[in-house]
C-alpha cells in the first residue's frame, strides 16, 4: 500500500515537473571532436532523460533543444567512448571524445556472463560483424570461415541454403555429433542451425574453443561454442540501415569429358562388340549434359533495420530478404524474416529485455542430392551419344549407359519443396538485488516448424505417379537461472556465477504420400487423388537438467583464476548413467600489469593462459540405448502397403556419456600501444568413452550398437596475428593471419583395432572405403593400392590391364588388399584478411586455406570406371588409354577382361586448396553529397580463384553428411559452390 | 526483512527445477515401438511376419552371382559383368560384390526369425494357432536362409538365438542340416493350410502353408542325399514329403498352370503354381528397396538391342540342347528388336552378344511388348523359389532313387514334360538314367532360377561334367572345377562376413 501510494505521488510529481519545464526549453549549440581533433560526423547528442537527440553534421557541429529540466548530455559516437556532460548554464561546447582503450576492454560474452578480453583466462576469440562487413554473406557459416584461427569451416553443399560443416579444434566423436554449441542471446540452439539466423543481425560471435571457456556448457560443450549476440538498439535518434547486394554465380569448373566419338569408340572397346556400329556419326553431334545441368545464377539480398533508443527503452527491428538460385537448374532457395530485439529498463533495479526472430525459408529442390543416381553423376556419365528428347516433348528417358534416368529429365521435372518456419524467442530479466548481487532469468524457445511436398509426375515414376506431404515440428524450450555476485575487495575480485538450467526438446513428424496419382493438375495439393496411400508419423523427446557454478577470480589486476563446475542430468541415458559432472580450472597472469614488464617498454599487453577442463557429448539419439524396433513395411504384392516391425539394435543401457579432457596454454601480446596483437595457443584434447556405434556382422544380422569404448586425441597448435602495418592520414592497411594445425589421432578402439564404416553407393562402391583404424586419423581412407597398368602379360592379366598390389599374397586382387591410404581431415587450416582504404575507398582481400586432407572422387570415378551403374566411361583422360603403342599411360586399356577397381588409390585425389575467398572494392559517399544519407557501394567476388590438385568440381564440396568425421570427403556427385561477382549498395540514414 | 526475501525468491527460482528433476529424465518413446510392447496381440504378430516377408525379398530381387558356375546361365566378360563372369569362369574371390546380397539378406532373415522363435508364445493376447502360425512361418524362413546359405558357402555361422557373438565360429555342414530340418518339422505342423488377408491374395497364399513346409523339406532331403552329406537315406524321406504334398495339392490349392508361359505374366503374379515365393509391388506410394523386384524388367534383357542389363545370358549348349516345345519358347526370347525397333527384327544369333537371352521375369507394368522397351527400372514380378513342378521333379527323382522308377515317378515327370510339349519319358529306364533325365528336366524346367541349376549340378557332383560342355564361344574358363574334389562347388565367404 505505501509503495503504491509512493508511485503515485512520483507519477503526479514528474507531469507537474514536466509541465513547468516544457515553457523553460532553451537551444544550445556544439562541436564534437574525436581523439585527432578532427570533427565527428554522425555522433548522437541526447539530453539525458528527455527524448530529444541529434546527430553532428558533417563539421562536427550540432543543435538540440534542452528541456528545462535537462541536466545532462551524452554524447556517443562508434569506437569511442561515451562521454556524459552537465548542462549547468551554458549554451555552447566543444565536446572531445576519447577512443577507446584498445580491444582489450571489449566486454566478452562468456557463458552466462560477461567478462573483459583482458581478464580471461580461457582460449576465446571474438568475431565481430565489422570482420566481414565487405564480404557479402547470406549465412553465418560463411563469415566464420577463414576467420577464426581454429575453426575449420568447409561448404559441404553448394545448393542455396546448403550443408556447412563447422569444426572446432578437429572432431572428437566417431558417432555422435562434432558441431559445435551455438547460444544466440543465451538461448542454445536445438531445433534450428546456425544458417537459419538472419547473418545481419549478429553483432559478434565469440568462439569458446578450450574446455575451460566451455566446460560451462558441460555436456554440450565438447566440440566448443559459439555464443552469438545480436544487435542492441541505441540511445538516440532512429539510425536506418539499408544493405542490400546481388550477385551473379557460374560453375567454378566443368570435367573434361569425351567427345561422343570417342565415348563410342571406347564403348565399343569396353563392350568387346561393336555396340555403336558408326562411331563417325555421332561427329560433331551429341550432347553436353554438364552444361544442360549448370546454368548461371543469380542471388538477391535485401537488409532494412531500424535502431534506436529512447531513456529506458531500446530497440533493434529488422528485416531480410533473400532469393538464391543455385547453379543447378531448377534449384532455388527464398528466405525472408523479421527480428525486433527491444530492451526495456522497467525500475532501477529490473532491466527487460525481448528478442524475437521468426523466418520463413522456402526450398526448391535443394534438397539431399546424395543418392549416387544425382543430376551430377548422371549428366557426367551419361552419353554424349544420347539425344536429350526421343521426339518433341518427350525425355529420351534411358540411355545406353548409365542405368539412371535422363539428368535433364530428372531435374527439370523434379518438384520437390521445403518451406521451413523457424524462430529464436527469448524474454530476459535482470533483477539487481543489490549493487553486488544479480539475478538473471532467461526464458527461450527455438523452433523449426516445416513443411515438404513433392510431386513425382509421369516423368520421374512412369505410369505410377504420385505426391506426398510431411510436416515435422521441433521446439526446444530453455530456461536458465544465474545468480551472480560481484564484489571487489582492495586488491581482490570476485565474481562468482550459479546457474540452473532445464531444457527440453520436443519432435513430431508426419507425413502422407500417395502413388496411383489419378491427376497431376492439383500439384501436391490433393492426396486424396492418390489411389493408393501411406501415413506415418514419429516422435522424440529429450531433456536436460543443468547445474552451475563458477568462481572467477583476480589479485591486483595480475593473477587470474577460474574454476567452475557443471553436473548434467540427459534423458538419453539409463538409470545411474543419467548424471555428469565438468570441472574446469583455468588461470592467468597479466605479465604487462608486472614492473619489469612495463619497464621494458615492448608490451602494450602480455598475458600468459592455461587451463584444464572436461566436458561431455550426449550428442546421440533420444532413445538410442533402448533397443526399439525397426519399422518396416511390406506389400504382400499388392499396391498398399502394411506395417511391421522386425528387432532392431540391442538395447544399451550402460552406455554413458562421452567425456573430453581438454588442457589448454596460451598467450596474448600485444605491442605498439595495441596496433600488433598476437595470440597463440597449444591445446591437448582426449575424449575417452566414446560413444561408437558398433558395427554387429552381417551373419548376425547387421546393423550396430552403442558401445562407450575407445579414445580419440586432438591436438594442436593456433596463432593469430592482427596489425595495421600501415596508417595515415589517407591510407590504412589492416591485416590478420590466422592459422591452426590440428592432429587428429584414433587412440583406442577397445579390443578392435579398426573398425569399417558402411559403404556408400552401391551398385558403384560395393565395400566400406573408410574405416576408424587405431594410430589413423579419422575419416582414415582404405583402398586397393592402384599401380597403373600392367605392360606385358602376366598371369590372367594381359599387358593394359589395371594393375594393383595383391597387399594380402593371396594371388588375387579384392577388398582383402585395401590399406589406409590417407585421411579426410585437413591438418592445417588457414585465412590471411587484408583490408586497405585509401580515402573514400576500401579495398578487401581475403585468401583461405585448408591442407593435408584426401577426397575420395567417386563422381570422377564413375566416368572413369566400368560399374554395375555405369559401364561406359566418359572421362576425357581415360580416352588415353593404354595401347601397345601408348604404353606411357596409365589408365587401363577399356577392353581389358579383369576387373578395374573403383575402391581404388587410383581415385583418391589431393583435397588441399588454397581459395580466393573474397575480394571486395568499395567507396563511400559522404553525407554532404546526399545530404541526409551516407552511401557505401561495393563491387566483390567470392571464390574467384582456387589452387588445388583436386580434380572434382570443388574441394569443398561432398556427399558425405556435414555431421559426420568418420565418413568424410566421398565426393559422390556433390553439389559444388559458385563462384560469384556481387554488387552491393549500403544506406545509412 | 526486505533482504531475506529477495534471496528466498532466489533460492526458490534456483530450486524449482530440482525438484521435479526425476520425471524430467525419463524417456518416453511414445512413437516407437519397444521389445516390452510388442509380441502381445495377433496385430503384432502378423507384423512381425511382415518384417520377416521383407528381409527375404531382399535377397531375391535381384541377380545374384554365387550360382553363374551353372551351365544355365553365363556372363559376358566385360566392364561391368566381372564380377558375375569371375563366377562363371570360376574366379570368384571373396571380395565378389555380387553375391554379399545373399548372405546379408539371409542373415537378416535368421535374426528376424531367431527373434520372433524367442517370442511368439508371449503372444498371450493372440490365439494359440495365431502363435503357432507366426513361429511356423519363423521356423520355415530360417530353414529356407540356411538351406541357401549352406548350399551357397558350405560351412557358414549359424545363429540360432537373438545374441551377438564376435567371430562367431562356423557350424558343419551336417549340423546346419539337422536345423533346418528340425525347423521344417516344426514349420509343417505349426504352419496353417491356408492364411487369410492380406497374406493371402487372390487366393494365393503369400505366406508359407503347411504345404510350402513339406515341399521345401522334400528339397532339403533331396539335397541331404548328394553332395556333400550323400545321405541316401533321405531319398525315401524326400519322396514321401513331395507325396504328401502332391496328395493334398488340394487342400493347399497347388496346380500347374496350363501354359507354361503363364508364369510370367505380371498379371498372374499371384498363381496357384506357387509353392512358395517372394512377392513384390514397386507401385507402392512410398519407396522402399526391398518391395521392388529387380529381376523385372532388365537384367535378362539385351543391352545393345533392347536397352536392358545383360547381368546374364542363356548358355549356348545349354540352350541348344533345350527340347523345343512351348516351355523353351516361354523361357527365351526369340525375336530381338534392335534399338526397339519392331521393323528390325534378328534372331539370337545376329544380337550383338550372340547369345539366347532369357525372357522369364521379362513382363511388368512397365514393359512395353510392342517395342520391348522398359520404362522403369525395376518391377513388380514374383520371385518364385518353390513352383509345384519343382514338388513333382523332386518327387520322381526321390522315388526313383529310393524305390525305383516306378509308375508313379513317371507321372510326376509326364506333368511336367507335358506342359512343355514333350513326350513321357522313355519307359523303362535305369534308376541312373532315370535320375539323370530329371535332373536335365529340372534344369530346363527352371533355368535362369536363382541357382535351381547349380545346386543341381552341385549335389550331383557334375559341375565340371556340364561345364565341359561349354560352347566355344563363350568366356574361356579362368579355373576348373572338379567334380572329384569338388573345388569351386563353395562360393567364397564374404570378407565383410
Amino acid at each position: 500500500m505505501a509503495i503504491l501510494e509512493k508511485k503515485v505521488i512520483l507519477i503526479l510529481a514528474g507531469i507537474v515537473l514536466s509541465v513547468l519545464t516544457f515553457a523553460q526549453t532553451r537551444k544550445i549549440t556544439g562541436k564534437v571532436t574525436g581523439p585527432d581533433q578532427s570533427p565527428l560526423e554522425g555522433a548522437t547528442v541526447v539530453v539525458k532523460g528527455s527524448g530529444n537527440a541529434t546527430t553532428t553534421l558533417k563539421d562536427g557541429t550540432f543543435a538540440i533543444e534542452v528541456p528545462g529540466g535537462g541536466k545532462t548530455l551524452v554524447v556517443t559516437y562508434a569506437g569511442m567512448e561515451d562521454l556524459e556532460i552537465p548542462v549547468s548554464g551554458r549554451t555552447d561546447f566543444q565536446i572531445h571524445l576519447k577512443g577507446k582503450g584498445s580491444q582489450l576492454d571489449d566486454v566478452v560474452v562468456i557463458g552466462y556472463g560477461t567478462q573483459k578480453r583482458r581478464d580471461l583466462t580461457g582460449a576465446i576469440a571474438t568475431l565481430s560483424s565489422k570482420a566481414y562487413k565487405d564480404q557479402p554473406v547470406i549465412n553465418a557459416s560463411s563469415a566464420l570461415q577463414g576467420r577464426v584461427a581454429g575453426v575449420a569451416v568447409t561448404n559441404n553443399s553448394g545448393a542455396p541454403g546448403g550443408a556447412v560443416k563447422i569444426r572446432i579444434r578437429g572432431a572428437n566423436s566417431i558417432n555422435a555429433n562434432n558441431d559445435p554449441l551455438y547460444v544466440v542471446d543465451g538461448v542454445a540452439l536445438s531445433s534450428i542451425g546456425l544458417s537459419d539466423l538472419n547473418v545481419n543481425d549478429i553483432e559478434s560471435m565469440e568462439v569458446l574453443k578450450d574446455a575451460s571457456a566451455t566446460a560451462v556448457y558441460g555436456s554440450r560443450g565438447a566440440n566448443g561454442v559459439v555464443i552469438i549476440t545480436t544487435k542492441t538498439g541505441v540511445s538516440g535518434v532512429p539510425r536506418v540501415d539499408y544493405n542490400g547486394f546481388v550477385s551473379f554465380n557460374k560453375p567454378m569448373k566443368k570435367y573434361q569429358l569425351m567427345d561422343p566419338v570417342t565415348y563410342a569408340k571406347t564403348a565399343n572397346l569396353t563392350a568387346g562388340a561393336s555396340v555403336f556400329p558408326d562411331p563417325q556419326s555421332f561427329a560433331g553431334k551429341g550432347t553436353d549434359w554438364q552444361s544442360l545441368i549448370f546454368d548461371n545464377s543469380t542471388t538477391q539480398s535485401h537488409q532494412l533495420s531500424v535502431a534506436g533508443g529512447k531513456e529506458g527503452t531500446r530497440y533493434y527491428i529488422s528485416g531480410f530478404y533473400t532469393d538464391q538460385s543455385g547453379i543447378l537448374v531448377n534449384s532455388h532457395q527464398k528466405r525472408f524474416g523479421i527480428r525486433s530485439n527491444l530492451d526495456l529498463k522497467l525500475t532501477s533495479r529490473i532491466d527487460f529485455g525481448l528478442n524475437f526472430y521468426v523466418a520463413r525459408i522456402n526450398s526448391h529442390n535443394n534438397g539431399d542430392m546424395g543418392s549416387k543416381g544425382n543430376p551430377v553423376t548422371s549428366a557426367l556419365t551419361w552419353a554424349p551419344t544420347e539425344p536429350v528428347y526421343d521426339a518433341p516433348g518427350q525425355y529420351n528417358r534411358f540411355g545406353i549407359s548409365p542405368i539412371w534416368s535422363n539428368p535433364y529429365m530428372t531435374i527439370k521435372e523434379r518438384n520437390s519443396d521445403n518451406f521451413s518456419n523457424v524462430g529464436v524467442f527469448n524474454g530476459k530479466l535482470r533483477y539487481t538485488i543489490t549493487d553486488w548481487l544479480t539475478l538473471t532469468v532467461n526464458a527461450g524457445l527455438d523452433m523449426n516448424i516445416s513443411k515438404s511436398a513433392y510431386l513425382n509426375n509421369d516423368w520421374i515414376s512412369q505410369g505410377n505417379p504420385g505426391s506426398g506431404q510431411g510436416s515435422s515440428e521441433s521446439y526446444t524450450f530453455q530456461n536458465s537461472n544465474i545468480l551472480t555476485f560481484h564484489k571487489t575487495f582492495d586488491r581482490h575480485d570476485l565474481t562468482a556465477t550459479a546457474l540452473v538450467e532445464a531444457t527440453s526438446n520436443k519432435y513430431n513428424t508426419f507425413s502422407a504420400s500417395g502413388s496411383g496419382l489419378t491427376s497431376l493438375s492439383n500439384g501436391y495439393y490433393n492426396l486424396g487423388l492418390n489411389t493408393s496411400k501411406a501415413i506415418s508419423s514419429g516422435y522424440s523427446n529429450w531433456s536436460l537438467l543443468s547445474y552451475m557454478g563458477r568462481i572467477a577470480y583476480s589479485y591486483n589486476n595480475k593473477y587470474l583464476l577460474t574454476a567452475t563446475i557443471r553436473r548434467d542430468g540427459s534423458s538419453k541415458f539409463q538409470g545411474n548413467n543419467k548424471w555428469s559432472s565438468f570441472p574446469s580450472f583455468s588461470a592467468g597472469w597479466k605479465l604487462s600489469n608486472e614492473q619489469f614488464i612495463q619497464e621494458m617498454g615492448v608490451f602494450s599487453n602480455l598475458k600468459l593462459r592455461a587451463g584444464w577442463g572436461v566436458t561431455g557429448n550426449q550428442a546421440i539419439g533420444p532413445y538410442s540405448t533402448l533397443g526399439l524396433l525397426n519399422g518396416v513395411i511390406y506389400s504382400y504384392g499388392t499396391g498398399t502397403v502394411s506395417q511391421g516391425y522386425t528387432l532392431g539394435n540391442p538395447a544399451t543401457p550402460d552406455v554413458k556419456w562421452e567425456t573430453s579432457r581438454q588442457t589448454d596454454v596460451g598467450v596474448d601480446a600485444g605491442f605498439l600501444n595495441g596496433r600488433l596483437n598476437i595470440s597463440a595457443d597449444y591445446y591437448n584434447k582426449n575424449t575417452s568413452d566414446l560413444l561408437l556405434f558398433t558395427r554387429i556382422s552381417n551373419y548376425d544380422g547387421g546393423g550396430s550398437y552403442l558401445k562407450n569404448i575407445g579414445k580419440v586425441n586432438n591436438k594442436g597448435w593456433e596463432f593469430m596475428i592482427e596489425g595495421t602495418p600501415y596508417k595515415d592520414g589517407n591510407f590504412t592497411w589492416s591485416t590478420g593471419f590466422n592459422a591452426a594445425f590440428n592432429q587428429n589421432k584414433v587412440i583406442d578402439l577397445g579390443k578392435d583395432s579398426m573398425l569399417q564404416r558402411t559403404a556408400i553407393g552401391g551398385g558403384l562402391i560395393s565395400a566400406p572405403i573408410q574405416v576408424v583404424k587405431v594410430g589413423q586419423p579419422m575419416g582414415a581412407f582404405y583402398l586397393i593400392p592402384w599401380e597403373g597398368v600392367y605392360q606385358a602379360d602376366k598371369g590372367i592379366y594381359k599387358a593394359g590391364d589395371a594393375k594393383y598390389r595383391d597387399v594380402s599374397g593371396n594371388g588375387s586382387v579384392g577388398f582383402e588388399d585395401r590399406v589406409i591410404s590417407g585421411s579426410a581431415t585437413p591438418k592445417f587450416t588457414w585465412g590471411f584478411n587484408n583490408n586497405f582504404s585509401y580515402k573514400n575507398f576500401e579495398l578487401n582481400i581475403f585468401i583461405q586455406g585448408s591442407h593435408g586432407n584426401k577426397i575420395f572422387n567417386a563422381t570422377y570415378a564413375a566416368t572413369a570406371v566400368p560399374t554395375s551403374d555405369v559401364k561406359f566411361i566418359n572421362l576425357a583422360d581415360a580416352a588415353n588409354y593404354w595401347t601397345s603403342s601408348n604404353t606411357g599411360s596409365t589408365w587401363a586399356n577399356p577392353g581389358s577382361k579383369n576387373k578395374s577397381w573403383v575402391e581404388s588409390t587410383q581415385f583418391l585425389q589431393d583435397g588441399s586448396y588454397v581459395r580466393l575467398k573474397n575480394v571486395s572494392l568499395s567507396y563511400t559517399l559522404g553525407r554532404s553529397l546526399l545530404k541526409l544519407v551516407s552511401a557505401k557501394i561495393y563491387v566483390s567476388a567470392q571464390n574467384i580463384a582456387t589452387i588445388t590438385k583436386y580434380k572434382g568440381f570443388d574441394p569443398e564440396a561432398t556427399t558425405t553428411s556435414a555431421g559426420s568425421d568418420v565418413d568424410g570427403a566421398i565426393d559422390l556427385g556433390a553439389y559444388p559452390s559458385p563462384k560469384t561477382i556481387t554488387v552491393g549498395l549500403q544506406l545509412k540514414f | 526483512m526486505k533482504r531475506i526475501l529477495q534471496y528466498s525468491i532466489c533460492i526458490l527460482t534456483l530450486g524449482i527445477m530440482g525438484t521435479a528433476c526425476k520425471k524430467y529424465l525419463e524417456e518416453t518413446p511414445k512413437g516407437s515401438i519397444t521389445p516390452v510392447s510388442f509380441y502381445k496381440t495377433a496385430s503384432d504378430l502378423q507384423m512381425a511376419e511382415a518384417a520377416l516377408a521383407i528381409q527375404l525379398n531382399g535377397a531375391f530381387n535381384q541377380v545374384g552371382s554365387a550360382y553363374y558356375g551353372g551351365d544355365d546361365i553365363v556372363s559376358k566378360r566385360s566392364g561391368n559383368k566381372i564380377d558375375m563372369s569371375d563366377f562363371d569362369v570360376f574366379n570368384a574371390n571373396s571380395s565378389n560384390s555380387r553375391m554379399t546380397n545373399w548372405w546379408n539378406y539371409f542373415y537378416a532373415t535368421v535374426k528376424s526369425a531367431n527373434s520372433l522363435l524367442v517370442h511368439y508364445n508371449d503372444a498371450t493376447q493372440a490365439t494359440q494357432d495365431q502363435r503357432n502360425n507366426a513361429g511356423g512361418y519363423a521356423y520355415f524362413m530360417r530353414a529356407t536362409s540356411y538351406f541357401y546359405l549352406t548350399r551357397t558357402w558350405g560351412e557358414v555361422p549359424m545363429p540360432t538365438e537373438t545374441t551377438i557373438v564376435d567371430n562367431r565360429p562356423n557350424a558343419k555342414v551336417q549340423d546346419i542340416y539337422t536345423l533346418i530340418v528340425a525347423d521344417l518339422q516344426k514349420a509343417e505342423t505349426m504352419l496353417p493350410d491356408h492364411w487369410s488377408a492380406p497374406a493371402k491374395q487372390s487366393g494365393v497364399d503369400i505366406f508359407p502353408t503347411k504345404g510350402s513346409a513339406k515341399a521345401l523339406l522334400a528339397n532339403v532331403y533331396l539335397t541331404m542325399a548328394g553332395w556333400p552329406l550323400k545321405q541316401t537315406d533321405k531319398y525315401a524321406l524326400a519322396a514321401a514329403k513331395a507325396k504328401e504334398v502332391i496328395d493334398g495339392k488340394a487342400t493347399w490349392g497347388y496346380s500347374l498352370l496350363t501354359n507354361f508361359a503363364d508364369i510370367w505374366k505380371i498379371g498372374n503374379r499371384f498363381n496357384t503354381e506357387a509353392v512358395f515365393a517372394c512377392y513384390y509391388n514397386n507401385q507402392i506410394p512410398t519407396y522402399s528397396w526391398e518391395n521392388g523386384n529387380m529381376m523385372s524388367p532388365n537384367p535378362y534383357a539385351p543391352d545393345y538391342e533392347e536397352g536392358g542389363w545383360e547381368d546374364g545370358m542363356g548358355d549356348i549348349s545349354f540352350y541348344n540342347s533345350f527340347p523345343t516345345g512351348p516351355r523353351k519358347d516361354a523361357t527365351y526370347q526369340k525375336d530381338y528388336f534392335v534399338k526397339n525397333d519392331p521393323n528390325n527384327v534378328v534372331d539370337w544369333q545376329h544380337t550383338l552378344q550372340k547369345h539366347p537371352y532369357f525372357l522369364k521375369y521379362r513382363d511388368d507394368f512397365s514393359y512395353d511388348w510392342s517395342t520391348h522397351k522398359a520404362g522403369n527400372w525395376w518391377g513388380s514380378a514374383t520371385s518364385f523359389l518353390i513352383r509345384y513342378s519343382e514338388v513333382l521333379l523332386t518327387y520322381a527323382e526321390a522315388q526313383a532313387m529310393s524305390s525305383g522308377p516306378d509308375a508313379s515317378a513317371y507321372d510326376a515327370v509326364r506333368q511336367v514334360r507335358s506342359r512343355a510339349g514333350l513326350p513321357p519319358l522313355s519307359a523303362g529306364l535305369s534308376q541312373a538314367d532315370f535320375r539323370d533325365s530329371v535332373v536335365a528336366e529340372r534344369g530346363w524346367e527352371f533355368a535362369g532360377e536363382f541357382g535351381v541349376r547349380w545346386f543341381d549340378l552341385v549335389r550331383t557332383e557334375t559341375v565340371q561334367k556340364a561345364n565341359a560342355n561349354r560352347d566355344a564361344s563363350e568366356a574361356s574358363l579362368i579355373n576348373q572345377p572338379s567334380d572329384a574334389n569338388h573345388t569351386y562347388y563353395w562360393a567364397p565367404v564374404p570378407v565383410i562376413k
